[in-house]
């Protein structure tokens, strides 16, 4: 429609320059329109005695107005009004077309149920891809993880197990770097599968000014599908854990059902979940507990049931690998006097074999009773006052002992345990904790998340009453019973708390999961967390649980629960003197993962000058070994590449040393899975052609209008170009504005009876 | 003063002695049952984490009732009260200044993790009161038992045992346990007498000859009950003011009753 009206395409517009070429200035035009406006209106006014009665009021200026632009519009055809564009020289040029190969191109959603690809090769190859051989020359690409050329269409199968868009775009701009490239071609659903195309891809075709014209396939909304969009777990968790399945679904066509999401290991339910779909292309997070189980690198699946009519169910699966750790953190409880908190927080670590803990507890003025240490001279000198000691503990308990009690030097230590080590620190309260114990006044305020009271008698030993908050009914901390509705009636339930403390007021980013109602108010703050530097804080505003083990039946295991999943939080994500990591531990059809290294020192300063070597096996045994490099932005930080050849599980130990003295190791898991990745996000990505289109000064294509993109294809300023002008004179759009003009007016005389 | 003046004084006066009637009741001060009146501090009504509580047990012949009935009741309150001051000056726990009489027949004996019972070599259960005692222990109750001498009242509180625990054995405390070292190390004890002293010159009674250091294990190896055989550290507490009563008795007394209670705070 718009080429009828306008003679030319849409993009000619767009790129082109509206040029008038006739032999005077445009000011001689303006001058002569407006001195013919000013003609008329000097006519008009005269005539307006002689007017009939209808012609009045605002009526001849309306008249005036029409006839002028009908005549400054006559004189401007004068001027040749013309577009200049640059347009590519016939056979001068190269255009790529690069044709989307992947196994989501074998979906059976375009019209008369055929594939994908079969609709590309009909819109394609018919006449469109002669014409523009006609044209240009012409570079036919399959595409997948990478670009291959081929001779004809036939060539293609749709079996390229993923798409990588981007990286294709980069290795053709690059192979044709030394060619006139007058445009990319670029035909596919978009179903990228390395989560977009990069700024610097698109930043190179525009520096080249290469349109990139996109052609979109497949249905862009699908009828009826569930797609398990993202899986987010802990990388590494504690042996006979629970750990949190962040589950992110999407659905279209299926609002309102309920479905069943299930995690499993080696084919054992490890947890399940019924969920209600929202509304379409709506994306809900689901968090699932699971149990992690034994020691070892587990790949846990996640799946939702399949549902009746649904399209694909390929996307209804995923799976993560969760490393389950060999290792048992140790935990320092440190308490100024005798509490029953203490005894029955020991008792319910008890039966945790993942976790440590050593206790010392103030009995006396001077001595101290030291549980669970391994050698009788640990500890022998009171609480640790050397950094080697202290950041041998991954988490942290402080009961009921002023700030004062620990010298200048311990304080920083303990601020320095959080922040630098990475450790969790848990103060719990007390008649000497937090206010009552100086805490407020102390350098280590800071690290707490909350402001403390400034003042005394903020420790009652009377009843409160406990609760969740809206964070604290998912939080893995605070998960008594795995449904969250009935987890926040359960610790309604909860017999009440021994004593309670007034905290304060949470600092901003903290995180308050409990709360309580005592001496008279309510939604006091029972249990806050917040991060400092790289380790973790929470405040228990009671130490009155053991009330929950006292007072509840026998076989109750709250109290034993609550404290194993509250010590687990404060270990978990300590990081010891080498942490390794990778950007994702799951590569689907990809071959190229980064491992890094963070690698700190005795005291948890950055360790710049190791040598740290990585060690790795793979399915078909050892994956060799490889240096990480230091990376000079980041002191302490060593990364390096690793090519993985073949679908399996790694496992890559990585050692850093220092000299002959080993800092220490880590170890990390990933795994490479092949003919998956076009399973997921399948819908054609209209968003992602257009943009990348409208970026490069492209379009975006319907594979309806494909027969039209020979001859607009031309218009680009890449190649070998020539400037052209198009008439703009004999357009039929002029031709009706004229006519529009001159109709308005006799009509409107029509109306007021003043022809 | 005035009428209405009068009437504001007395209205004031019935509020105060009554808030302070309710408070004696509810610190269980069980007048009629005194065996050894002590004064009342003027901190009793102090809320403290720890509290000496002295159990009300039913007696095999006389039921509940003390002074020369109820077992439960000997040396109380003047030994409580004596002990728990020993117990603050000595440690840093928090101690209420006055006992806390407590019973099988209500629920109330969960709020108190640490119980000491004198005389249980006449003390018996109902088969409630023995679950419940049950179900106190297994789920971290400590009771520490006292003043039962020789081979009778031995066999007494056995059976009573048995009611609480059917398979559970009575074994003798090895030195080494932590029960015998948690605050003071206790590796040379000896019996410690009671009252009767005085009069018989004998540090035992009945045929209790040789102190016994017993307990009952959890499923863990910690002691729920550590029994003091054919000793009467009640009366030494009680007694400790006394001039003639030896000091090494009374030291021994305190320092076995503190690490008693620190044990029971920290296993």
């Amino acid at each position: 429609m718009f080429e009828f009206f306008f003679g030319h395409p849409r993009s000619l517009y767009s790129k082109g320059e509206i040029v008038l070429l006739g032999g005077w200035p445009w000011w001689v035009w303006l001058l002569l329109a407006l001195a013919g406006a000013a003609g008329l209106g000097f006519l008009i006014h005269r005539r307006m005695r002689d007017a009939a009665s209808g012609l009045h009021g605002w009526r001849p200026y309306v008249i005036w107005a029409l006839q002028s632009s009908m005549l400054a519009g006559v004189l401007l055809l004068l001027w040749q009004p013309s577009i200049l564009v640059s347009t590519l020289k016939p056979q001068q040029n190269v255009v790529a077309v690069i044709v989307d190969d992947s196994q989501s191109m074998m979906l059976k959603d375009a019209p008369g149920d055929a594939t994908r690809l079969d609709a590309l090769k009909q819109s394609l190859g018919g006449d469109v891809l002669n014409r523009l051989g006609d044209r240009f020359q012409l570079r036919v690409y399959k595409a997948g993880n990478r670009a291959e050329r081929i001779k004809s269409l036939d060539a293609l199968t749709g079996q390229a197990p993923a798409t990588r868009i981007g990286d294709v775009l980069e290795q053709v701009n690059a192979e044709l770097a030394g060619l006139p490239l007058g445009a990319v071609l670029l035909l596919t659903d978009g179903a990228d599968n390395s989560g977009g195309i990069d700024f610097d891809t698109v930043a190179e075709m525009r520096a080249r000014r290469v349109p990139v014209h996109t052609v979109g396939f497949g249905k862009e909304v699908s009828g009826r599908d569930i797609e398990v969009v993202d899986v987010q777990v802990p990388a590494r968790v504690l042996a006979d854990s629970r750990a949190n399945a962040a589950i992110s679904i999407a659905q279209h066509g299926l609002s309102g059902r309920v479905v069943k999401l299930s995690i499993r290991e080696s084919g054992k339910v490890l947890a399940q979940k019924q969920v209600t779909l929202k509304a379409d292309g709506q994306v809900q997070t689901e968090n699932v507990l699971f149990n992690a189980g034994d020691v070892g690198a587990k790949s846990i699946q996640v799946t939702i049931d399949k549902v009746d009519g649904e399209e694909n169910v390929r996307n209804n699966e995923t799976s993560r690998l969760v490393n389950v750790e060999n290792t048992k953190p140790k935990v320092l409880y440190f308490d100024g006097e005798p509490r029953w908190e203490f005894k029955f927080v020991r008792r319910a670590m008890e039966d945790d074999k993942s976790v440590k803990l050593i206790t010392m507890l103030r009995t006396t003025q001077n001595k101290i009773y030291r549980q669970g240490i391994e050698n009788p001279s640990d500890l022998e000198s009171g609480f640790p006052a050397k950094v080697e000691e202290l950041f041998g503990f991954q988490g942290l308990m402080l009961g009921s002992v002023e700030a004062g009690y620990f010298t200048t030097a311990q304080q920083e230590l303990l601020k320095n345990f959080v922040d630098r080590r990475g450790g969790g620190l848990l103060l719990m309260a007390g008649r000497s904790s937090l206010s009552e114990g100086g805490w407020n006044r102390s350098s280590m305020a800071e690290m707490l998340p909350v402001v403390l009271p400034d003042r005394k008698g903020t420790f009652q030993r009377d009843p409160a009453t406990p609760g969740l908050t809206a964070p604290g009914v998912d939080s893995l901390l605070t998960r008594l019973i795995e449904n969250p509705a009935q987890n926040m009636e359960r610790w309604k339930k909860l017999p009440y708390l021994a004593d309670f403390q007034d905290i304060g007021t949470p600092k901003p980013g903290a995180t308050v999961l409990a709360e309580m109602n005592a001496g008279g108010r309510a939604g006091m703050p029972l249990l806050v967390t917040h991060n400092y530097g790289r380790g973790r804080v929470a405040i228990l505003a009671t130490s009155g649980t053991w009330r929950w083990q006292m007072s509840q039946p026998l076989e109750d295991k709250t109290h034993e629960q609550f404290w194993q999943q509250m010590l687990r939080w404060l270990v978990t994500d300590t990081p010891g003197r080498v942490q390794a990591a990778t950007p994702r531990q799951m590569l689907f059809d990809e071959s190229k993962i980064r491992l890094t290294a963070d690698v700190r020192d005795k005291t948890y300063l950055p360790a710049p000058d190791a040598r740290v070597y990585a060690t790795l096996i793979g399915p078909a045994g050892s994956g060799g070994q490889i240096e990480l490099q230091p990376d000079p932005a980041t002191p302490g930080t060593y990364g390096a590449d690793y090519t993985i050849e073949k679908p399996g599980s790694y496992v890559a130990e990585i050692l850093a040393k220092r000299g002959d003295e080993e800092i220490g190791r880590d170890v990390i898991t990933f795994e490479r899975k092949d003919g998956v990745a076009e399973s997921f996000r399948t819908n054609q990505n209209r968003d992602l052609l257009t943009r990348l289109a409208t970026q490069t000064g492209g379009q975006y294509w319907s594979p309806a209008d494909l027969k039209k993109l020979p001859d607009e294809i031309s218009i680009s300023e890449a190649g070998v170009t020539v400037r052209e002008t198009r008439d703009l004179w004999n357009i039929p759009a002029v031709f009706l504005a004229l006519l529009g003009l001159r109709a308005a007016e006799w009509l409107l005389r029509r109306k007021w009876g003043v022809v | 003063m005035g009428g209405p003046g009068k009437i504001l004084v007395a209205i004031l006066v019935l509020a105060i002695g009554g808030t302070m009637w309710a408070q004696r009741r509810s610190l269980r001060e069980l007048a009629d049952e005194e065996d050894n009146p002590a004064p009342w501090p003027a901190d009793a009504a102090e809320k403290t984490e720890f509290v000496f509580a002295r159990l009300r047990y039913m007696a095999r012949r006389n039921g509940y009732f003390g002074r020369g009935g109820g077992a439960w009741s000997t040396d109380y309150p003047k030994a409580d009260r004596q002990f728990v001051q020993g117990a603050r000056r000595l440690t840093r726990l928090h101690v209420r200044s006055v006992e806390q009489v407590i019973s099988l027949d209500d629920n109330e004996i969960f709020d108190y993790p640490w119980i000491y019972a004198t005389e249980v070599g006449r003390w018996d259960f109902t088969p409630e009161q023995a679950a419940k005692m049950r179900e106190y222990l297994l789920k971290g109750g400590f009771v520490m038992t006292d003043d039962f001498h020789g081979t009778f009242e031995w066999s007494v509180f056995a059976d009573g045992l048995r009611k609480v625990f059917p398979d559970r054995s009575i074994v003798d405390i090895d030195n080494k346990d932590a029960i015998f070292h948690v605050l003071y190390d206790l590796d040379e004890r000896f019996q410690v007498p009671g009252i009767q002293l005085f009069y018989t010159g004998q540090v035992w009674e009945n045929d209790g000859y040789e102190a016994r250091w017993r307990g009952v294990y959890d499923d863990n190896g910690r002691i729920m009950i550590g029994i003091c055989h054919n000793m009467d550290l009640g009366d030494a507490w009680e007694w400790a003011d006394l001039p003639q009563y030896p000091e090494r008795y009374a030291s021994l007394a305190y320092r076995v009753g503190v690490n008693y209670i620190i044990y029971s705070m920290t296993h």
